[in-house]
């Protein structure tokens, strides 16, 4: 059986990827399954310096979901090659390191630090930070910055070059046109959807922040629809995500037209899950008598 | 997901509850300090896993002790034996296991991991003094688990009870410690609510001997992803993580 899937340049051995901010830096998830038998991991999203991230609380369960607002905690490019570049390279699964910025050239110096490692084999970029030139306004709400900013890491990122949407892209259209433009290779949807929870005993918001974003089985649906409408409007390869719990949720994305899907919010259950879904995969293929992945993608239109 | 099977299960009255788990695996390398993940429901709703950590372990099983405090717990506290649940662990650091000489301080359902620890000192003759102090009656529930540890033990209550130390459980110790000089080496370990914790900080006896304090936090993942439970760190800037730095930290290491 061939689950062979292709995001632009990079090809994976099977369409199931680990997705960011649920599998850390990839060590942390030995215990539980064998990385090289996924698609590929996707690393906790990494920036040029340290970020301590958002005070506590960060998580707040909902039915069918998480929301969190974790505020991209991260140990810095330096420490990350320090502390896990060498363990990596004992690994042979794919990695996608995701990465992230406070301003343009903080994006451009990760995208391109992260572009020499020769470990890493593909780049994706989450566009969903705000940015604290233009007053805090998310680099994703913003076509005309998000334009600039996707051309300019092109310029330094040789690699498989990934960018991250969710729900609150402007002007999605227009955003997709100029991803083709500038030569991105593959789309990430979704990520979280902004949400707010409210602490009726204490009579206050839940999060220091107010917004925080939601995950988990509850957004699968506002996840499909994203995916379907973005699939309609480009030709990039998406990899689908948003509260994939197990195979059949994985296979809408896939019938829908995602050339790959990624497990988030469910890598925190359950940490294997992603080693029951690629064999779930394959027996469906078998099931209905398909013997590639590329004849189930985009059945569904 | 692998599934444990619910072998016994007690109410202890007081909203605890002990759960007995076969696991030969959990119970062969579980360490006093550790903690599972525990899934509470079948379907999403809870949707987390629930930290909780454990109390003994015998051969191939192993038993967990909490306090019903929301829906999580409360679908725990109605497990059958024969049902199953999914558990990941056992997770984090645990405590350290080899000092000259032990004082153990918990407050309320922070008695659970030096329970655990309490066997351990016992088993390697390791000498020790356990306090632990209640707000009410009914937590007194809890006392049976020092049973066989009695002669080491010091119980206080914050309500007047025939046979308990009237106050909370750090005035206990303030008052034994007067008369009991530590010999070297000697650690402190430490379970029990945040505002215990913050009192301990003040404490200048805590700032001459090593305290172990083990947290307790809501977590996403319990295996250091999610980055959700993170407490501030007391010196520099930055956050810890009770599920993967911990939970057991050093007192002065972290900000309560």
């Amino acid at each position: 059986m061939n689950l062979e899937t292709r995001l632009g340049p990079l090809v994976l051995q099977n369409p199931v990827i680990l997705a960011s901010g649920t599998c850390g830096y990839g060590r942390e998830m030995v215990p539980f399954l064998d990385l090289d038998r996924v698609g590929a991991i996707t690393l906790k999203g990494l920036s040029v310096m340290p970020w301590e991230g958002n005070p506590p609380p960060r998580i707040h369960e909902t039915a069918a979901g998480v929301m969190n607002s974790i505020g991209l905690e991260n140990k810095g490019f330096h420490r990350f090659v320090q502390d896990d570049l060498s363990w990596l390279e004992t690994v042979h699964t794919r990695v996608i390191a995701n990465v992230w910025g406070r301003t343009e050239e903080e994006y451009i110096g990760i995208a391109r630090l992260m572009d020499r490692l020769e470990r890493i084999d593909a780049v994706e970029v989450n566009v969903s930070c705000p940015n604290v030139e233009k007053g805090g306004e998310s680099f994703a709400t913003n076509c005309r910055v998000l334009h600039q900013l996707i051309g300019a890491i092109r310029r330094v990122v040789q690699k498989t070059l990934l960018v991250k949407i969710g729900p609150t892209v402007a002007e999605l259209e227009k955003t997709l046109k100029f991803m083709e433009r500038e030569g991105v290779d593959g789309l990430s949807v979704t990520n979280t959807f902004p949400a707010l929870a409210v602490d009726s005993e204490r009579q206050c918001l839940v999060f220091e922040r107010k917004v925080a974003g939601l995950s988990g089985p509850a957004i699968k649906p506002l996840a499909l629809k994203l995916v379907y409408d973005v699939r309609h409007l480009t030709h990039l390869p998406i990899i689908g995500m948003g509260g994939i719990m197990k195979t059949e949720d994985a296979l809408e994305f896939l019938l829908i037209g995602a050339s790959a899907i990624a497990v988030g919010t469910a890598n925190l259950v359950d940490p294997a899950v992603a080693l029951e879904i690629v064999p779930g995969i394959e027996s469906y293929l078998v099931a209905h008598g398909m013997n590639r992945l590329d004849d189930l993608i985009g059945k569904v239109r | 997901m692998k599934q444990t099977p619910v072998t016994a299960i007690k109410t202890r009255g007081g909203s605890f509850v002990e759960l007995e788990l076969a696991g030969k695996e959990i119970a062969r390398v579980s360490r006093p300090g550790q903690f599972v993940m525990i899934g509470a429901g079948q379907s999403y709703d809870p949707f987390l896993k629930r930290p909780l950590g454990i109390l003994s372990v015998q051969e191939d099983r192993f038993s967990l002790l909490f306090q019903i405090v929301g829906q999580g717990t409360k679908l725990l506290s109605q497990l059958q034996p024969g049902n199953t649940v999914s558990v990941l662990g056992p997770l984090g650091n645990g405590f350290s296991l080899h000092p000259s000489e032990a004082v153990l301080i918990a407050g309320g359902r922070g008695i659970v991991p030096l329970v655990f620890l309490a066997s351990h000192f016992q088993q390697a003759g390791i000498p020790f003094t356990f306090f632990w102090g209640v707000k009410n009656e009914l937590e007194l529930v809890l006392a049976s688990y020092l049973a066989s540890f009695s002669p080491s033990c010091v119980l206080s209550c914050e309500e007047a009870v025939s046979g308990y130390g009237c106050g909370t459980v750090l005035t206990s110790f303030s008052s034994w410690e007067k008369t009991h000089p530590l010999r070297s080496g000697s650690r402190v370990y430490a379970c029990g609510p945040q505002g215990m914790f913050r009192v301990m900080q003040k404490i200048p006896f805590f700032s001459g001997v090593p305290v172990e304090v083990s947290l307790e936090a809501r977590m996403g993942c319990g295996f250091g992803v999610c980055l959700g439970c993170a407490v501030k760190k007391k010196e520099g800037s930055g956050y810890v993580h009770v599920c993967k730095d911990g939970p057991v930290f050093l007192l002065p290491e972290v900000e309560l």
